[in-house]
């Protein structure tokens, strides 16, 4: 059998297989104004979204497996465009989470997200610079809207981001460790 | 496994650091910064029209070390500069672009300021014969990339699935990325290296393209109609030697009919400098034979 058709199988399977996982630790963000986006469940019982997605006090999130709860908004940064939501439902997987300090230009990442009224749509591209003081990570990737607020992943799973905003070609996320900064000026770190 | 994955995202990344250790960042150019290739020891290439009018740029080599580059060639026609580089810096790979394969997979490598590499990838899309740029330069293969440009990424390295260079970044129609291929840019290297200059062919004319009327080019006997009209002759240049006039029409060049949408750029690439070409010229209603040989473009 020809090599190159071996790399290309092995290569989409294993993309099935991280966007089965990342699946599992994305949900679907509805708000009050019918606009809807993606959600990433950092911790049990807590969401973290964009903020242009959380526009109201409650949510409907819809987790992969079909289960709804009522996400409450806890707390929100316009600035960094991020949000957090206190879900009751506690018994789903959690993100694996990863700094996105050690990223170099040409590592391959992949975002999760429901775009166009899709359900978990997956998209695949690179790291397109180094992060290193930016709260962003800029990825040659192809985002929609719809992808704002879901996990942007590297090739084990791991959360390095939060899927933002499209500027050209390039997508932007937040860094996990903007994120856990965020987190923990609201005092919803994991310690707390 | 997702650990193909893995492999494959560490080769790319492993790919893109080893063909920035010959990319480096020209901090003058465009409206925030391009990026340059070192293509020989101690020369590097960066797109012309970048960072035009710019005797001296200031450039930061892949060390972080930043210095002042002098310009020391241009070639208008291809759109490249070169750059005077200290040694330390390794020229790139060159690849074999004439080997290059349609679906292969391509990273452009570009250098932003003081911010470190920068990358996008895609694929080769399509690929096709020599072409010529509007300002007259030959370019030896087409490529169709699909890859997304970025800012500043004008001058750096399209590499290929090996960190080859394929070619020197530019922007296409309609903000594309494209390609000057690397035998385009060594060719033209070569010849600004030893000359300090690129050698064009010049005759002298100008020229519009018109179409006969099907009863006259059947009466003249030549096939297809088309001409090259002259509107202008230098004084002094091959063509007043040669006994061109003004509204001679040209219809063959060396005994080849003119096609739609030709030009006279193919008889002016330096490797004609010298020659003499024979012309098919209708004037005053029959055809005659004119032979022009064909000089150095002088400098404008």
């Amino acid at each position: 059998m020809n090599r190159n058709s071996q790399v290309g199988i092995s290569l989409s399977a294993a993309v099935s297989q991280v966007a089965g996982d990342m699946r599992e630790i994305a949900v679907r963000v509805s708000g009050s104004k019918g606009r809807h986006g993606s959600g990433t469940v950092w911790r049990p019982g807590l969401i973290v979204t964009n903020a242009h997605v959380a526009n109201s006090q409650v949510h409907d999130v819809e987790f992969a497996a079909g289960m709804r709860a009522r996400g409450r908004l806890v707390a929100r940064d316009r600035e960094l465009d991020l949000a957090a939501l206190a879900v009751s439902t506690a018994f789903t997987r959690i993100a694996d989470i990863r700094s996105a300090s050690h990223l170099r230009a040409g590592e391959v990442v992949l975002a999760l997200g429901n775009p166009f009224n899709g359900r978990g749509s997956i998209t695949t591209g690179i790291v397109h610079c180094p992060v290193g003081k930016s709260p962003w990570i800029i990825a040659d990737i192809r985002l929609a809207p719809g992808y704002s607020g879901g996990p942007l992943a590297e090739t084990s799973g791991a959360v390095i981001g939060i899927n933002s905003m499209i500027v050209g070609p390039l997508g932007y996320a937040i860094t996990s460790d903007a994120v856990e900064e965020f987190l923990s000026r609201f005092h919803l770190s994991e310690a707390a | 496994m997702p650990s193909t994955l893995a492999e494959f995202s560490e080769q790319l990344a492993n790919t893109v650091e080893r063909a920035g250790q010959s990319v480096v960042s020209i901090l003058e150019g465009g409206r925030t910064g391009v990026s340059g290739t070192v293509w020989r020891e101690g020369f590097g290439v960066a797109v012309n029209h970048t960072i035009h009018g710019l005797e001296d740029v200031t450039v930061i080599l892949p060390s972080g070390k930043e210095t002042k580059a002098s310009v020391t060639g241009r070639d208008p026609g291809i759109d490249i500069a070169i750059l005077k580089l200290p040694t330390e810096t390794p020229a790139a790979v060159l690849s074999d672009d004439s080997s290059a394969r349609t679906g292969e997979i391509v990273l452009s490598v570009g250098r932003r300021g003081t911010g470190g590499l920068a990358a996008t990838y895609g694929l080769i899309s399509a690929i096709g014969g020599p072409w010529r740029t509007s300002s007259g330069g030959r370019v030896d293969r087409w490529f169709r990339l699909d890859l997304n440009p970025f800012p500043g990424f004008s001058g750096g390295s399209i590499i290929n699935a090996g960190g080859e260079v394929l070619g020197i970044a530019t922007s296409g129609p309609g903000r594309s990325a494209a390609v000057v291929p690397a035998s385009t840019v060594s060719r033209i290297v070569d010849q600004l290296l030893k000359h300090g200059r690129t050698v064009r062919g010049y005759i002298g004319i100008g020229v519009q393209p018109v179409a006969f009327p099907e009863d006259a080019w059947q009466k003249l006997g030549i096939s297809g109609g088309r001409g090259l009209l002259i509107i202008a002759v230098a004084p002094g240049s091959a063509a007043t030697e040669a006994g061109l006039m003004l509204g001679d029409v040209i219809v063959a060049i060396d005994g080849k009919t003119l096609q739609s949408g030709a030009s006279l750029q193919s008889i002016l690439d330096s490797e004609n400098v010298g020659k003499s070409v024979s012309l098919d010229v209708v004037r005053g209603g029959q055809l005659l034979k004119v032979a022009v040989t064909v000089r150095e473009k002088p400098a404008s």
